[in-house]
C-alpha cells in the first residue's frame, strides 16, 4: 500500500478487516488504476464469419489464429452449414475478450440479425461487409439504422 | 435563467447534429472505399484462381496452424468512443517460440519406425518398449520444432512456393481492408456516441422547455420572458 492510501484509512480495525476481504484491492489500490484511465486493449484479434472467398482473403491478409490450444478466429461458411452453428460461433466470439473486431457477410449478418441487434457494446466491434453474391446495403446495417433511427417525429417538434 | 438554459442547449444540440452528420458522412465514404477494395480482392483472387487451378486457392490450402500476423488495439476513451488500430506485431524469436510450444501428438503408428537390427540384448531386456518409442520420437520431435517455429509465416506460402502475381494483389487489398475495417470500427462507435448525445440532449432541452412554460403559467417570469418561453414552444 501507498502512503497515500495508508492516509485515507483510520485506525480502526474494521477498515483493515474490509481492505484484506476486497478482491480487488491489487487493481484499485494499483498505481495504474484510476477512474478515466485508458483501458488499453493490446493484441485483440480481428474474427471473420464468412463464406469461402470472404474468409481466403482476410487469412491471406494474416487476421488468423489456428492452433491446437485455441479455437480459431474464423468460420467459414458453406451452404450445408446451419444457422444454429453461425449463430454459436458469434456468440463465442463475443464472450472472447481477446477479439477486438468481428467482419461477417451481410447475408449471413441477416441470418443472425437478431444476435447483432442485441449486441450493444462497443467491444468487439460488428462490422457488416459484403459477399460475392450479395452486395453492401445500408438498410441492412445494424449500426446504421441504429444511427438513422433516432430521428422520429417527436424529435423535430 | 430557463430561456438562456434553452438556448444554450439549442446551440449545442445544433452542434452536436452537424459532428454527427459529420460522421456519418465520413462512415458512407469509408464503407464505399472498403467495399470497393473487397471486390478488387476478390477479383484478383479469381485471377489467381484460373491461373492456378480451381482447388489450388480454397479453404484446402490452409495451414494448421496459424498465427496472427496483424492484430487491433482497442482504446477506451474518457467520452465512451473506443479507437481501434491495427497493429503488426514482429515475429517472436526461435527460442521463445519453442518454449511456447507443447509437445504434439504425432499422427501415425510409432512402431512402424526403423528399428535398430544390431542392438545389443542388454539394452534390450532392460528398456521398456515404450522407452523405446520415446527414444525413436526424441530424434523425431525436433525437425517438427523447428517447422513450428514458422508458424508466422506468410500465408502467400500455403498456396506453393511460386503464387502468380494477382495473388500477391489480393493479399495487398485485403490487407488494406483490414486497416480500414479499423478505421470504421471507430467511426461507428463515434457515431454510436454521437446518437446517444444527441438523445439525451434533447431530452434536456425539453424538460428545460416544459420548466419554463410550467413556471410562465404560473406566473414567476417577467412578461417579457414569457412571450420569449412561449415562442419557444
Amino acid at each position: 500500500m501507498t502512503p497515500a492510501v495508508c492516509s485515507s484509512f483510520s485506525s480502526s480495525p474494521a477498515d483493515w478487516t474490509a481492505y484484506r476481504a476486497d478482491p480487488l484491492r491489487s487493481v484499485r489500490f494499483s498505481p495504474l488504476h484510476h477512474r478515466d484511465s485508458v483501458m488499453a486493449g493490446r493484441g485483440k484479434l480481428i474474427a471473420v464469419i464468412g463464406d469461402e472467398d470472404t474468409c481466403t482473403g482476410f487469412l491471406l491478409g494474416g487476421i488468423g489464429e489456428l492452433n491446437k490450444n485455441r479455437k480459431p478466429n474464423f468460420l467459414v461458411v458453406e451452404k450445408d452449414t446451419s444457422i444454429t452453428e453461425i449463430e454459436e460461433t458469434f456468440k463465442s466470439f463475443l464472450a472472447r475478450n481477446d477479439i477486438g473486431i468481428i467482419l461477417i457477410n451481410q447475408f449471413i449478418a441477416e441470418m443472425i440479425r437478431h444476435a447483432i441487434d442485441a449486441h450493444m457494446q462497443s467491444i468487439p466491434a460488428v462490422l457488416e461487409i459484403p459477399s460475392k453474391e450479395h452486395p453492401y446495403d445500408a438498410s441492412k446495417d445494424s449500426i446504421l439504422r441504429r444511427a438513422k433511427g433516432m430521428f422520429s417525429a417527436e424529435d423535430f417538434r | 435563467m430557463d430561456v438562456s438554459e434553452v438556448e444554450e442547449s439549442s446551440l449545442q444540440l445544433d452542434e452536436k447534429l452537424m459532428r454527427f452528420m459529420d460522421q456519418l458522412e465520413l462512415l458512407e465514404e469509408k464503407r464505399a472505399t472498403l467495399n470497393s477494395l473487397i471486390e478488387q480482392g476478390w477479383f484478383s483472387m479469381s485471377k489467381a484462381r484460373y491461373s492456378m487451378g480451381n482447388k489450388q486457392v480454397s479453404v484446402l490450402q490452409y495451414a494448421s496452424e496459424m498465427e496472427p500476423l496483424v492484430c487491433v488495439n482497442a482504446r477506451m476513451q474518457d467520452n465512451g468512443e473506443v479507437q481501434f488500430s491495427t497493429e503488426r506485431p514482429t515475429q517472436k524469436p526461435s527460442k521463445e517460440s519453442a518454449k511456447d510450444l507443447r509437445p504434439i501428438d504425432d499422427i501415425g503408428p510409432q512402431e512402424e519406425g526403423v528399428r535398430r537390427r544390431n542392438k545389443p540384448k542388454k539394452e534390450k531386456t532392460e528398456k521398456d518398449p515404450r522407452e523405446d518409442a520415446s527414444s525413436k520420437k526424441a530424434p523425431e520431435v525436433k525437425p517438427v520444432r523447428k517447422r513450428e517455429h514458422n508458424l508466422q509465416q506468410d500465408p502467400l506460402k500455403w498456396f506453393g512456393i511460386l503464387v502468380p502475381q494477382s495473388l500477391k494483389q489480393a493479399q495487398l487489398s485485403f490487407k488494406q481492408v483490414i486497416e480500414l475495417s479499423a478505421e470504421i470500427a471507430t467511426l461507428q462507435t463515434a457515431v454510436l456516441n454521437a446518437r446517444q448525445e444527441l438523445k439525451d440532449g434533447l431530452k434536456n432541452k425539453h424538460a428545460a422547455e416544459e420548466r419554463l412554460s410550467s413556471s410562465a403559467r404560473q406566473g414567476t417570469v417577467p412578461s417579457k420572458l414569457r412571450v420569449c418561453a412561449i415562442a419557444h414552444c
